[in-house]
């Protein structure tokens, strides 16, 4: 609703009266009325809204001031190993984009293993921006949703692809009929 | 959005807003102080807040504006504002530390911030002066008195008062990576450890870090997960220590490094590397550990 609107709403009377001489009760609705009168027209009239999504919580300190942090248990398989394979991917990622042009060749091989290689590729990708955003202490719940989400996306996804490829004409051939640039006519 | 609605109204009232708890692990947890004000207050922009002159200024005075963040934990329920301080440059120093102790000598004894050294060998000075993290005693004051100067605490930490953060945590932290010599060989010749010039070299550009911390509030990774991810600075100095010819625990060094939070956030923003006052480069020691740990 536009402030304007919500203001002039407001400042109209209500019609309910609320005067009756055996109860104390209509005295305190009132004025809790325009309390929160008062506190939507402050809402209406603030022109930028706060938009935290994880706001600060209050400081807490973990044991004494003068103890260490706690140091993980050492998980190759998510941290080094995890970031040689991210790398791996994507330099690998760069013949698998080129050679289907560069050869010519239209190989339902190499548009498979094209489409895995994204797809992982893709997949750690967002686990990253998971990992960053929802930090498990925090939101637990959302943590778990969207991690079991972004594994689903790989199976809903690679089914996408693989009914594209059986289907239709698949990656490589797809791209080439989209991105081609017809010669002008010279004058 | 309306996972915030959701944190808000869900949230345990204890759980909104406090002073800091200590939780001591083997004694009873001490209960969070009750909730004083909501979190992730904007400071009052300092159009609302009155503006405090230089009592001095001479006749041919260079006024320059200076809004510094105020908040006084004396006074937990109000909001922190910006103050505007006049100052006039021709009785002030060159540096933003002098501008602000000129402010506490003669304007508002009430300002706090931290200073120890004034030349950028302590690093207790960091804060966020216009946009940028940095010593206020290696930062001048732009002499262009059109603009005003904004003063910070540095981001994203807690606030003790007005400038000073809460570096609690990030002190933690640098214990946890044991920034000292680990040996468990004496050395050969029974008196020091000795080091070839190579191996020395290799430590420069490394041991120069002051720990002020503007690299790691600096880096946006670092906000989101500052209770697991170490931070540029603390990355640095874990460096300093695998790089040391001398240590003998450098696999242990890193095998605390290896899982995807300690190390792993670091997506090189090379925010670290853009805003250290003492011109060291972060981003690059990260990147060493992270190449030194890579196919292994």
């Amino acid at each position: 609703m536009r402030p304007t609107l919500l203001r002039q709403a407001l400042a109209a009377p209500s019609r309910r009266t609320f005067t009756s001489a055996t109860s104390t009760l209509p005295a305190f609705r009132s004025q809790l009325q325009r309390h929160s009168v008062q506190r939507l027209q402050r809402a209406a009239f603030q022109t930028t809204a706060q938009r935290a999504i994880l706001p600060p919580l209050p400081q807490r300190i973990e044991g004494s001031v003068n103890d260490p942090v706690k140091v993980h248990e050492p998980e190759p398989a998510h941290g080094s190993y995890h970031w040689s394979a991210e790398r791996a991917l994507s330099a690998a990622l760069i013949p698998l984009t080129i050679a289907p042009f560069a050869a010519g060749s239209l190989n339902p091989l190499m548009d498979g293993l094209l489409i895995g290689a994204i797809l992982i590729h893709s997949h750690m990708g967002f686990q990253s921006v998971i990992v960053d955003y929802l930090p498990k202490q925090r939101v637990t719940k959302t943590r778990k949703l969207f991690d079991y989400g972004s594994v689903l996306a790989i199976f809903v996804v690679g089914w996408g692809w693989y009914e594209f490829e059986t289907n239709d004409v698949g990656l490589t051939e797809g791209i080439k009929r989209i991105w081609t640039a017809k010669p002008k006519s010279l004058v | 959005m309306a996972l915030r609605l959701a944190t808000r109204r869900l949230a345990p009232l204890t759980l909104r807003r406090g002073m800091a708890t200590t939780i001591e692990s083997g004694k009873d947890s001490i209960p969070a102080a009750s909730p004083i004000t909501t979190p992730n207050r904007s400071p009052v922009s300092e159009s609302k807040t009155s503006t405090i002159e230089d009592p001095q200024a001479g006749t041919d005075a260079k006024i320059k504006k200076f809004q510094v963040y105020r908040w006084n934990p004396d006074e937990p329920t109000s909001k922190p504002k910006m103050q505007t301080y006049t100052l006039d440059l021709n009785k002030t120093g060159p540096m933003m530390l002098d501008a602000l102790i000129r402010i506490k000598n003669e304007v508002d004894p009430t300002l706090t911030f931290r200073r120890s050294c004034r030349e950028g060998i302590c690093g207790s000075c960091a804060m966020n002066i216009d946009g940028i993290n940095t010593l206020a005693c290696l930062c001048r004051i732009p002499t262009d008195t059109s603009k005003e100067s904004r003063i910070y605490p540095l981001p994203h930490t807690y606030v003790v008062k007005d400038l000073v953060p809460d570096l609690t945590h990030f002190y933690k932290q640098y214990k946890s990576i044991k920034p000292y010599l680990q040996r468990d060989t004496p050395p050969p010749d029974g008196r020091e450890n000795r080091q070839s010039k190579a191996d020395r070299a290799k430590l420069d550009g490394l041991y120069e870090c002051i720990l002020c911390a503007c690299c790691s509030t600096s880096c946006p990774s670092y906000w989101w997960n500052s209770e697991e991810y170490l931070g540029p600075a603390v990355l640095l100095q874990s460096y300093r220590w695998i790089a040391d010819s001398r240590d003998e625990k450098t696999e242990q060094r890193k095998d605390a490094l290896n899982n995807s939070m300690a190390l792993y956030r670091c997506h090189t923003i090379l925010n670290c590397s853009r805003t250290c006052p003492k011109g060291l480069n972060p981003a690059l020691a990260i990147a060493e550990i992270k190449k030194s740990m890579a196919f292994t």
